[in-house]
């Protein structure tokens, strides 16, 4: 299979399919020093199409992860293997409620709350999207939007989706009409 | 892990020359990301670089992110640059790859 | 099958997919799920039914939200370029001018 690490190839003949339990670290410590490989890889090298190597140079950084319920959750990634089951650290729920009536011009479009939750493992298949944290922009809200306790935001959001899921309904209906279907019926992205 | 089928090989090579394009990457939840094509795999998992989400309002969350790993089974479509793309040698090598299935298929 | 073992090789449909391969370089319209349909020229398809198509026009359908009369609307969208996921595909047809 292939190699996880994105610039060095483990020694020739070095078990390939023993590391991969171990994590990034361990096939970090495989590859490193090792001579280069026998035959170079036609174009760009195989791996940066694993999802493993994608993953890989994101290990041990801040990230945002959108779950497939419509979480937000930040966390530093710890551990990960080929199906994209992560491991998080200090891990933080992030609760948005955009006020109904915000344009790009309003001062404030919404409110924001965290929530926080310690380790969690996440179940790959329910990892929409995650998304490298710039830890400069970190300590600021996304603009707009300030900070309430969660339980005031948390209503908030969930007041909004329920209106949103109303309206989503009354629009399958109409447009079942015409021989449509949702696309994702059941479940809220993001 | 089995080899990569031929149909993969072919995505894979068509998004190998995409690679450090700028693409916009629309979810199936109506998010539009633009960023650099960093890399796809063979999910069609998608990593982007130095991103901007379009609808920033709808969607504040990803304000303080600067590259993003997009699960493939999330995406709608990829909005690629025209130019990028070699719509002959795509044809062709679509064409090849169609006739390699029939092939198989006898 | 009933063409015989050239039948696969040029021209003709023994299976659902040569259909689409006959279109390639051709106008085809696309119907999507969620909604959407695609007018575009067919460059590349696969075994998914991901499809690239180029000069795309996007139609979308939306639902006002003016509670009671609700009227649908469509909204068009333009794209040069365009890889779409296969799994959101729902019908693939020769584009009949209408």
């Amino acid at each position: 299979m292939e190699n996880l690490t994105i610039h060095d190839a483990p020694p020739p003949g070095a078990p390939q399919q023993g590391g991969r339990a171990g994590g990034p670290h361990i096939q970090q410590a495989l590859g490193r020093g090792a001579p280069p490989p026998p035959q170079q890889p036609q174009q760009l090298p195989p791996q940066m199409f694993t999802t493993a190597a994608q993953l890989l140079d994101l290990t041990d950084k801040k990230l945002l992860i959108c779950l497939r319920d419509g979480r937000k959750l930040t966390g530093i990634l710890r551990s990960w293997d080929q199906f994209a089951n992560l491991v998080l650290q200090s891990t933080v729920e992030r609760v948005y409620a955009t006020l109904p009536e915000a344009t790009d011009e309003s001062a404030v479009k919404g409110y924001y709350a965290d929530k926080p939750h310690g380790i969690f493992l996440v179940r790959g298949e329910n990892v929409l999207l995650l998304g490298e944290i710039d830890l400069d922009k970190d300590d600021e809200p996304p603009a707009g939007f300030e900070e309430r306790d969660y339980k005031t935001v948390d209503q908030m959001a969930k007041e909004r989706k329920a209106l949103d899921r109303a309206k989503e309904k009354t629009k399958l209906k109409k447009l079942a009409t015409l021989g449509f279907e949702g696309e994702n019926i059941g479940e809220v992205l993001l | 892990m089995c080899a990569p089928s031929a149909d993969e090989r072919l995505r894979n090579s068509f998004f190998k020359t995409l690679i450090d394009n700028q693409v916009t990457v629309e979810l199936k939840n109506d998010i539009q990301i633009r960023g650099t094509l960093k890399s796809v795999d063979q999910y069609l998992n998608i990593k982007l670089d130095d991103i901007s989400v379009l609808d920033d309002l709808k969607y504040p969350h990803l304000s303080s992110v600067k590259n993003v790993f997009i699960r493939g089974s999330v995406v709608r479509y990829v909005h690629l640059p025209h130019n990028a793309v070699d719509v002959t040698l795509l044809e062709d090598a679509t064409r090849r790859e169609a006739a390699n299935q029939a092939q198989k298929a006898k | 099958m009933a063409e015989g073992e050239e039948g696969a090789a040029a021209g003709s449909v023994s299976e659902p997919l040569d259909l689409v391969r006959l279109l390639l370089d051709e106008v085809v319209f696309v119907k999507l799920r969620g909604d959407r349909e695609l007018k575009g020229r067919l460059h590349a398809y696969d075994s998914h039914m991901n499809l690239v198509l180029g000069d795309v026009v996007e139609t979308i359908y939306v639902v006002d939200e003016d509670d009671e009369d609700e009227e649908i609307r469509t909204v068009t969208k333009k794209s040069e370029m365009l890889f779409v996921r296969g799994d959101s595909v729902v019908l693939v047809s020769p584009h009949t001018s209408s």
